[in-house]
């Protein structure tokens, strides 16, 4: 299925967003001239937030959104739910144009197709568990009894039983924000708004809400836009990978591609600590039989080698290539297709392939 | 000697000119009081008590004017040395710093000077003519008498500041009825030779002639807001005076237990039982009612412009203005309006009273309204939340905390304003204290005012500890 065909869930046309009060001028200026940010600022007093953002994630993705304070991505996260608006470019969701939507069919759009999970929680003090998680339901004006079951059931979700009738300053971080995630999916929709949601807890805390997520999503499906600051975290989360620099968007692709195929030095730097050990998997770093051969020579007898699969990572070939004098034979289907040596093996590890 | 503030003008540190100055001014003032008060011993040389009394004047000020000046100057050569040295330290790090001496600083302290020095000790060595003499004088140059150049410049700029009766009288504007029986304006032009007003008298004349006519030609709108008044106080009234005493004090112990614990209630308890036999029961359940009406009044009336403020600009733009004039208006002054729209008794002074108490009720709502985080309200808002429910769910909730103490607050001033506006008969306690004022009855007063400090400390306990009760 070709890409352009299918209706992505969540797309972006060409997103501005520039703040001040001269922006629309600023946008004009910035596409007759031009214009860096620095320009921008110093002629328009405006500051440029959104740089020309095109996004598309499908169903059931976890796209996330990766870059350094200041980046916009917070910003751009907004404009999905029109929390902000853009100054310039169109918003899909399911192929509906948002600019286009009236107050009430807004809201209704954010009550029932899109859950938003925040870095600061934003409970509500004064609500329990129970009532902060059935919020958006009940700004639907859903019916308590229901309200109270679906609650429930989100609740046990999250793993927070028994916590339903405390008040948000009783949880510690973890729990608060697991309330806020519970909050997120009790109107069950469709797509997952997700501001940097583990970047405030510590991080034994947020590796564990993480494998949870995860594990979440798996059942669920629901399309997330994740953004984060930290690329560790994108790489476990993502399906896909934007990386956000200045407004515009560097580069996007699976972490696979951000780490193999670095877009420039920026992203370079960002993948440069990056252990490949899970990322990079045979059909990368392996040499194709044929080139094997050409090179040197006859192929040890395949009962002497290891065998490993082409979407075997890193760290299982090395496990496997411990012990053993002999490079490690691809199969695909019963048939060899490649061949890695350790000679491969160790440039895997350090990043070229 | 003379003038070390002209070296710290050279020098350009303006802030040890003005000090400098200052003390080398309040040394020659004290100076050139001496002079005056020896020169008016000398005058008045036949009245013995005022010779003593001039002396007296005379020695004090030159102890004064030796004091001020030799402690100035010590002052004033440590600072300038630790100015120097500062000086010092930014020359070495800034070239450009300017050493040593400029003429033009020279030229701007001897302008200060003298705009300042002369004018000053003609001042205090001439005793200020007063304002009926100036008056007088006034007329007499109107009427084309001579009168000396001295005298003149004495009542113009040492005296007041001259308001000038330029101003020609206004028409005297009166309301009588017609041959039908309905109201008329009449204006009646002043005398012939009616001497001019100044600016003051003629402004409040006309105030007055506005308040007038709006009372006359507007009045049922006034007589139906003092109706409304009237019977919600009175129904408020039924319930606190009209009830027997044995129930409400029985009833207050009960709330006052219910919201705000034991000790509350039997702080109440000793101050019902101090009211009740000091004979204050009736006046103290006249206060509370009026009390009660004018924080509901308050209430109902504040919370939604507190809202209004809290959420727009422009609300805040035009109500912050008056909140600050309603409350730093000194609370008599808005007595007298009171009296001109509605009269003397209970309802005006519950308008004066909302007046006075309800701007921390505005306030502290829009604080509250001001400080609900904005991620929580954009959460709100993420979740589809309209305004409505922004405002219930999410705005008034967060900032009930600061509402309670807004109303609190406003019962508070209410009391305090509800003993004043005894004055213009709103009865009560402060009646008691009034009367007691009137008749200088200091025991009577002393108790009364006993009584209304426990009063307010009876409200407030109870509606605090209810705050922290809940919470």
């Amino acid at each position: 299925m070709s890409d352009s065909a299918k209706i992505h869930t969540i797309e972006t046309h060409n997103v501005w967003k520039i703040f001040g009060s001269r922006s629309e001028e600023a946008l004009q200026a910035i596409e007759r001239d031009q214009l860096s940010k620095a320009e921008v600022l110093e002629q328009y007093q405006a500051v440029v937030g959104v740089r020309d953002v095109s996004i598309s994630v499908g169903e059931g993705e976890i796209f996330c959104i990766m870059g350094l304070s200041g980046s916009g991505k917070s910003t751009l996260v907004r404009h999905i739910n029109r929390l902000i608006e853009p100054t310039g470019g169109e918003i899909f969701i399911n192929g509906i144009n948002v600019g286009d939507l009236n107050a009430e069919e807004l809201r209704i759009l954010r009550a029932d197709k899109i859950g938003m999970v925040f870095q600061n929680m934003a409970l509500l003090p004064h609500r329990t568990v129970r009532d902060n998680i059935a919020f958006a339901l009940e700004l639907r004006n859903v019916d308590a009894f229901t309200r109270a079951e679906v609650a429930d059931r989100v609740t046990s979700l999250v793993s927070l039983q028994g916590y339903g009738d405390r008040y948000p300053s009783e949880l510690s971080g973890g729990m608060q924000q697991r309330v806020g995630l519970a909050r997120a999916m009790a109107a069950d929709p469709d797509i997952l708004l997700m501001d940097e949601p583990f970047s405030a807890l510590d991080p034994l805390i947020r590796r564990g809400l993480q494998d949870e997520f995860l594990e979440l999503s798996k059942t669920m499906k629901k399309t997330t836009l994740f953004i984060t600051h930290d690329l560790d975290e994108a790489i476990r989360m993502g399906t896909r990978i934007a990386i956000m620099k200045d407004g515009a968007i560097v580069q996007t692709g699976t972490p696979e591609e951000i780490v193999t195929q670095p877009a420039d030095d920026y992203v370079s730097d960002f993948v440069a600590g990056i252990s490949k050990l899970k990322l990079v998997y045979a059909h990368t770093v392996m040499e194709p039989i044929e080139k094997y051969k050409a090179g040197k020579g006859k192929l040890p007898p395949i009962k002497d080698c290891a065998v490993a699969h082409p979407d075997d990572d890193l760290d299982t070939l090395i496990g496997l290539a411990i012990d053993q004098n002999n490079p490690t034979i691809i199969m695909s289907d019963d048939n060899p297709v490649g061949v890695v040596t350790k000679d491969a093996l160790l440039l895997g590890v350090q990043g070229g392939s | 000697m003379v003038g070390s503030f002209i070296w710290a003008a050279l020098r350009g540190n303006w802030l040890l000119f003005t000090f400098a100055f200052v003390v080398d001014l309040i040394a020659a003032v004290n100076v050139a009081l001496v002079y005056k008060y020896s020169n008016a011993a000398i005058d008045n040389a036949e009245k013995a008590f005022l010779v003593e009394r001039y002396e007296n004047w005379t020695d004090s000020h030159t102890i004064v004017a030796v004091l001020v000046f030799v402690i100035g100057r010590i002052l004033f050569g440590w600072m300038a040395d630790r100015f120097y040295v500062a000086q010092y330290n930014k020359w070495r790090v800034d070239h450009t710093v300017r050493s040593g001496v400029v003429l033009s600083r020279l030229l701007i302290a001897g302008l200060i000077f003298a705009l300042i020095v002369p004018l000053l000790i003609y001042r205090t060595t001439q005793f200020a003519p007063d304002n009926r003499t100036c008056i007088k004088q006034t007329r007499a140059i109107a009427k084309g008498e001579v009168v000396t150049f001295k005298e003149r410049f004495d009542c113009f700029i040492i005296g007041e500041f001259p308001t000038l009766f330029w101003i020609s009288r206004p028409d005297e504007i009166t309301y009588p009825r017609d041959d039908l029986g309905n109201r008329i304006v009449k204006r009646t032009p002043p005398r012939a030779n009616a001497p001019p007003v100044n600016l003051n008298i003629y402004v409040s004349q006309r105030i007055d002639d506005s308040i007038g006519y709006v009372t006359v030609f507007y009045g049922f709108l006034f007589d139906g807001i003092t109706g409304i008044l009237r019977g919600m106080l009175s129904a408020i009234a039924s319930v606190f005076v009209g009830t027997p005493w044995p129930i409400t004090i029985g009833v207050l112990l009960f709330v006052a237990h219910k919201m705000a614990g034991r000790r509350t209630a039997l702080f109440v308890g000793a101050s019902l039982v101090y009211l009740a036999l000091f004979g204050f029961w009736q006046s103290a359940m006249d206060t509370m009612s009026l009390v009660v009406a004018a924080s509901l009044i308050c209430v109902v009336f504040g919370l939604p412009l507190g809202i209004w403020v809290g959420k727009s600009k422009r609300g805040q733009a035009i109500i912050t203005p008056v909140l600050d004039v309603m409350q730093t208006i000194p609370s008599f002054v808005y007595l007298l309006p009171a009296i001109a729209f509605f009269s003397i008794g209970k309802p005006p002074g519950i308008l004066a009273t909302v007046i006075f108490a309800m701007p921390p009720m505005v306030r502290l709502t829009a604080l509250g309204i001001r400080q609900v985080p904005k991620n929580t309200k954009e959460a709100a808002l993420a979740f589809g939340a309209n305004p409505k429910q922004l405002l219930t769910k999410v705005e008034l909730p967060l900032a009930l905390p600061s509402i309670m103490a807004g109303i609190n607050q406003v019962i508070m001033m209410s009391l305090s304003m509800v003993v004043v506006a005894a004055l213009i008969g709103a009865g009560g306690m402060g009646y008691i204290v009034t009367e007691a004022l009137e008749n200088t009855e200091t025991g009577r007063g002393l108790l009364a005012g006993i009584g209304i400090a426990l009063l307010a400390m009876m409200i407030d306990r109870v509606v605090q500890r209810a705050n922290v009760v809940r919470r």
